[in-house]
Formats: structure tokens, C-alpha cells, sequence
């Protein structure tokens, strides 16, 4: 690991959170593009992402979509219940 | 309320705003909201730990949300603007009452992490000594493993990585929604997505998925080579 790779991965969260500046999410991309290390890592912080998305979505019960239109046709707008 | 009269007829309030009756009100509000319910109660999910008072939040937040309707600007960030409603709903009604001392606690914010904050789960994976490829690991995760890794999290943490990591949202979405500043949002990223992985480890190394390296040198700080 040189400086290189240190300087890309200082902003990798960034980087993958699509919030870099443009200039540098071009440096980190193309410093991935060289650097199979740092592109093994980089995606694998994807993966773990990935992993959590994954596992913590849900379906809203049929119940709470039952009660939420009930509360719609019950309810006049501007109040708070 | 008297926001109500204003719904009715006159419409000079708002230029760009046609009023809208109460049942085109209705209509719009199943149309552009009740699409996002599932998401909604996932977010939920992860704010009460619980899947009864997940519903219970959800639906005390869907009446907030159609309660000020008539607020939200069309073409805004409808998203956005629902989790906001989602977590001033939890704060107001739910944190109070479930008293978690160690989840309001201010000082979590600040505390200082140690190595906590710069947990890589990557290198420690590479650093086991039955070495299996690391992506393996993480798919033999089980659905409540990954779940109970995130709920562990502190309240500020765990929702700033379901936010972005779940939800997609960006940096300033997030401050939006949780009213804290961006550097705020980064920093509850960072140290909530070491955490994260810690957690993951923790369960990994349970379960007898990775053998850590040596019996203490596990603790130690592992910088993947940086002496070059």
C-alpha cells in the first residue's frame, strides 16, 4: 500500500456514498481502475452495504396498511389526532 | 386547527398551490405516500426494535404526514419530508418514553471511539487464520444477525447508516431528516458503519466463521500494512 492507495481510501465512504468532489471521485476511480488491492476493499465495503440492505427491508404488515387507510377516510385534514 | 378553513375555496395563500378538496387530498396522499410504507415501517423497525411499535409509530406518523399535507410542496423531496415526519414522530412520542439512558445519551456523539472508530471488518477477515474468502462470510450472515448487528448500534448511528445505506439517501437528506448538521451526519456514518462491522465480526467469530488470528493479539490495532 503506497500513498496512493492511502490517499483513495482516506475517502473511499465518500466515495461509494457518491459524495466526493468530481475531480476526486475521478482520481479515486482511476486509482481503482490500477490498483486490484484497493479495488478488492473498496468492494467489499460495497458488499457489506449491500449486506445490510439486504437484510433489513421489510414488507409493512397488512394490518398497518388496513389501519392507515382507516385513519385516512376517518380523519379530517389540518387536525392533528 | 384553523388551517382547515383555509382548504376550503379561497386559495390565496399559496400561488402555485390549487386548494385541493378533502377527498383529492386523500386520493393524492394513497397515491404518492402509501408507496413508501414499507420502507417507512423498515425505518421504523430499526427506531423501536419492535414490530408491534413499529406499527404503532408508522401509523401515529401517517396521520402527522396527512395532518400537514397540505404543507409539503409538490415536487419536493416527498421522501425526504415522510422520514423527517417518521423521526420527529419517534423523538417526540417514543424516545421519551422508552428511557434508554445509554441511547439519548449526548456524550455517545462526542465519546471517543479508540480504535472503534476505524474498525475494518475487511482486514480483519484477512487476517483470520482459516482465511476464507471474505465475501463467504458475509453471505453466511443470517437475516437476524445482520439485523441485530445494526440494532446494537446506538439510536444516532443506526439510523444514519439505515439512512444511506438502506435507504439511499444523501448527506444532506439525512441532516434534513435527523436536523443535524452534514459533518454531524458524516461522523455518525463513519463511526456508526466501524461499529457496524465490529458487530458483524463479533457474530462471525460466534458462530465459528472466521478463527481470529492469534487469542489477544485480536483487540490490537491491525492497520493492513502500513509500512508498505
Amino acid at each position: 500500500m503506497d500513498e496512493h492507495c492511502r490517499d483513495a481510501l482516506r475517502r473511499l465512504h465518500e466515495y461509494l456514498d457518491g459524495e466526493c468532489p468530481s475531480d476526486l471521485e475521478t482520481i479515486i476511480r482511476d486509482h481503482l481502475a490500477d490498483c486490484p488491492p484497493c479495488w478488492d476493499r473498496v468492494d467489499f465495503e460495497r458488499e457489506v452495504r449491500a449486506l445490510v440492505a439486504r437484510h433489513c427491508r421489510e414488507r409493512a404488515p397488512a394490518e398497518l396498511v388496513q389501519r392507515v387507510l382507516a385513519d385516512l377516510r376517518l380523519q379530517e385534514p389540518g387536525h392533528t389526532p | 386547527m384553523s388551517e382547515a378553513q383555509g382548504d376550503r375555496g379561497r386559495g390565496d395563500e399559496s400561488p402555485v398551490r390549487r386548494e385541493l378538496t378533502d377527498e383529492e387530498r386523500r386520493r393524492r396522499f394513497a397515491e404518492e405516500v402509501l408507496p413508501h410504507l414499507d420502507a417507512l415501517y423498515s425505518a421504523a423497525v430499526r427506531y423501536t426494535h419492535d414490530r408491534t411499535e413499529a406499527e404503532d409509530l408508522v401509523q401515529d406518523a401517517m396521520a402527522r404526514a396527512y395532518a400537514s399535507f397540505h404543507q409539503y410542496e409538490p415536487g419536493t423531496n416527498l421522501r425526504a419530508w415522510l422520514y423527517r415526519i417518521l423521526s420527529t414522530t419517534f423523538i417526540s412520542r417514543w424516545r421519551k418514553a422508552q428511557r434508554r439512558p445509554q441511547e439519548v445519551a449526548a456524550e455517545q456523539e462526542t465519546a471517543d471511539d479508540g480504535e472503534e472508530g476505524s474498525f475494518s471488518l475487511f482486514d480483519r477477515l484477512a487476517a483470520s487464520t482459516s482465511k476464507p474468502a471474505e465475501r463467504e462470510v458475509l453471505d453466511r450472515l443470517t437475516d437476524e444477525e445482520v439485523r441485530d448487528a445494526l440494532g446494537q448500534l446506538p439510536e444516532p448511528f443506526r439510523m444514519a447508516v439505515y439512512l444511506a445505506d438502506v435507504e439511499g439517501f444523501r448527506y444532506a437528506e439525512i441532516a434534513e431528516i435527523m436536523e443535524t448538521p452534514v459533518g454531524t451526519v458524516m461522523s455518525r456514518l463513519h463511526r456508526g458503519r466501524a461499529r457496524l462491522q465490529r458487530a458483524l465480526y463479533a457474530y462471525a467469530a460466534r458462530r465459528g466463521l472466521v478463527t481470529p488470528a492469534t487469542g489477544g493479539a485480536v483487540d490490537a490495532e491491525q492497520e493492513p500494512a502500513s509500512d508498505g
